[in-house]
């Protein structure tokens, strides 16, 4: 959550502070106080590596290779990778405008749209899940209007698609939020001032000053839509999208075979973050320069 | 706090530079200690002058056993209970693995301690039967059909035509992971058998084959009686004691498909199925199983609370609450050699 803050806005200092000398590197170790900041800087950055750590270290080559050769066991991956691309595009065409809105203060009330947001983020997924049970349920108006057109969202590829959309979108509104904020209004201005109309700005100035964080952001939502479970467990239980098959793996044949789904989750999960992570921090480096 | 307040904060800080590492480091401070405090918690608790019955069972004995056994357990014996439910196959996956380590396993049907002797245990006492029924929604457009056919005015094979009727959303678990999933098929394809229905009757009825995880009626076991509750289905498999303790209205099976007479066991194996795993489910009475789960280096404080746990529970007063809140009492059968048993238990069996 804080990495698309600080990828989206590079902290300057406030007008009239005068700038202060940065100690280097070596000077900052010299003091106690560095060492322990970067020794517990390390600790927690190990700790949060543990869980991926202890992955590797119980997987064997060959439980791998047998749980993924199974019949059938790889169509969890394009599960996910089909409902985590839906997803997504859900989230680019309904979520993008709410953050500029929110971002630009357009909105009236704006402090209750946020609280909104965070709402979502707030609640647990397993009660998002259950709550959804009583809004997309088949006896429930949207339920009923969905079977209509012969959809349903019980157990259902559509299901597991708004699970995934409630479980990630908060964290792409609030980071694009914040990308949207670390862009100049006075820029959008200056373009609308030259005769640009509003959807040209967007395209030609806010848009592009604003991908490095709506990148992260974006990548930060799609690995929670690729790890959601809570909210899918009790919506989606079908089809099987990794994070399922994970569970009923564990719960039918044991931690065996389930780890290497874990594997798979990371390997599919991680490289689009990790791009955008390093696209976004090169971006920045270059707008600095 | 919104991210932009988050941002400015950040900003401010970033004027000193020492601040924020400092932070940091209280922060991580504070984790070790947290740590430190859980797990010495842990400890005393696992290894206290009174030790801990630590009770791993069947999903479906979750309420019963977190809201009436376990304190009443621990107010007439003193000793701490702590309880996790999840499926019986589940649960005895995860001992066997080392996931878990309960003293008390308390499972639906056998076969989930057997997978486990001789390692951890070597004999189980059965003592409830937990029969199938199918629990309705009171506000389904067949609630009076339900009704009628719950009450007797109305042949229970109306049950089964019912339920294939399309459109009609009903809900089960996955017999891959849990035994009432299995035992659902199972009633089916009896029902199916001794009513003579159409050979596609069970097929039907679950909207897919049997051994597979692959039907839109399938949910996860957290979700089902909810979704029941609010009204997102017409009717629900569930045990009778769940059923009961829910206040969900249900129709009553014949003992011949409902699984819950043990003498009626013969009769129950004449069907079976096979499951994902190749495994093969085969008809059998829904039997409540106990028994203590040892371990080499468990304490003997923590040993004489599952002997205990294991006691009460097959007390007059234990089998009592089990019988209010819906279980069928059975006399109690051992199955494994009495020596193996241990003395606490064994004055309950008569022995």
């Amino acid at each position: 959550m804080s990495t698309p803050v600080l990828a989206g806005q590079p902290a300057q200092p406030a007008p009239g502070t005068p700038r202060r000398v940065t100690a280097g590197p070596a000077t900052r170790l010299r003091s106690v106080s560095g060492v322990i900041s970067v020794v517990a800087a390390a600790l927690i950055w190990i700790a949060l590596l543990g869980p991926v750590i202890t992955l590797f270290v119980h997987l064997s080559p060959s439980a791998i290779a047998s749980a993924l050769r199974a019949p059938g066991a790889l169509s969890p991956l394009a599960v996910s990778l089909e409902s985590g691309a839906v997803t997504l595009a859900v989230l680019i065409v309904l979520g993008t405008p709410l953050a500029w809105l929110m971002a630009r203060d357009r909105l009236p009330l704006p402090r209750l749209w946020e609280a909104g947001v965070l709402a979502a983020l707030l609640l647990p997924p397993l009660v998002v899940g259950l709550l959804l049970v009583f809004m997309v349920g088949p006896v429930t108006p949207i339920g009923e209007a969905l079977a209509h057109v012969h959809l349903s969202a019980t157990n259902t590829f559509l299901a597991l698609v708004i699970a995934e959309v409630y479980e990630s979108a908060p964290y792409y509104v609030l980071g694009a939020q914040a990308a949207f904020g670390g862009v100049d209004p006075r820029l959008e201005e200056q373009a609308g001032l030259l005769g640009d109309r509003p959807a040209r700005v967007a395209r030609r100035v806010t848009l592009p000053l604003a991908a490095p964080g709506l990148a992260m952001a974006l990548a930060v939502a799609w690995a929670r839509a690729m790890g959601a479970f809570g909210a899918v467990v009790i919506i989606a239980y079908h089809p099987y999208g990794l994070p399922l098959q994970i569970w009923t793996s564990l719960q039918e044949t044991g931690l065996p075979s389930a780890l290497p789904f874990a594997l798979v989750l990371l390997v599919v999960a991680l490289p689009l973050p990790v791009a955008a992570y390093l696209w976004s921090a090169r971006a920045r480096g270059r707008r600095r320069d | 706090m919104t991210i932009a307040s988050v941002d400015s904060m950040i900003t401010m800080n970033s004027r000193s530079r020492r601040r924020p590492w400092s932070l940091l480091a209280i922060a991580c401070a504070g984790l070790v200690a947290v740590g430190c405090s859980s797990s010495s918690t842990s400890t005393t608790s696992g290894s206290g002058s009174s030790g801990t019955a630590n009770v791993a069972y069947a999903g479906s004995l979750t309420n019963l056993n977190e809201k009436v056994i376990g304190p009443a357990f621990t107010k007439a014996t003193g000793h701490p209970y702590l309880g996790r439910g999840a499926g019986s196959k589940a649960l005895s996956a995860e001992i066997a693995s080392g996931e878990i380590s309960p003293n008390v396993f308390e499972s639906i049907g056998g076969k989930p301690i057997e997978a486990l002797e001789p390692k951890f245990t070597n004999w189980y006492v059965a003592f409830a039967a937990s029969p199938l029924v199918v629990a309705y929604n009171p506000d389904s457009k067949y609630a009076s059909d339900f009704k009628a056919i719950a009450s007797g005015s109305k042949p229970i094979t109306d049950l089964f035509t019912l339920m294939e009727k399309p459109g009609f959303k009903l809900g089960r678990t996955d017999p891959n992971l849990d035994p009432q999933g299995e035992a659902f098929i199972l009633m089916l394809m009896l029902a199916q058998k001794q009513y003579h229905l159409p050979a596609d009757t069970v097929t039907k009825i679950i909207q897919g084959q049997p051994g597979s995880a692959n039907s839109p009626t399938i949910f996860d076991e957290t979700a089902l009686e909810p979704r029941l509750q609010a009204g997102q289905l017409d009717a629900a498999s569930a045990y009778l004691p769940q059923a009961i303790q829910l206040h969900l209205p249900y129709i009553t099976l014949p003992a011949t498909i409902s699984q819950g007479d043990p003498a009626l066991k013969d009769q129950y194996a004449t069907v079976s199925f096979k499951l994902a795993s190749g495994e093969v489910a085969q008809g059998k009475p829904l039997v409540v199983n106990i028994t203590t789960i040892g371990k080499k280096d468990s304490s003997a404080a923590d040993r004489a609370a599952a002997d205990a746990f294991v006691a009460y529970v097959l007390s007059p007063a234990g089998l009592a609450l089990h019988k209010q809140g819906g279980y069928v009492l059975l006399p109690l059968k051992l199955t494994g050699s009495m020596s193996a048993v241990p003395a606490a238990v064994r004055k309950d069996l008569g022995g």
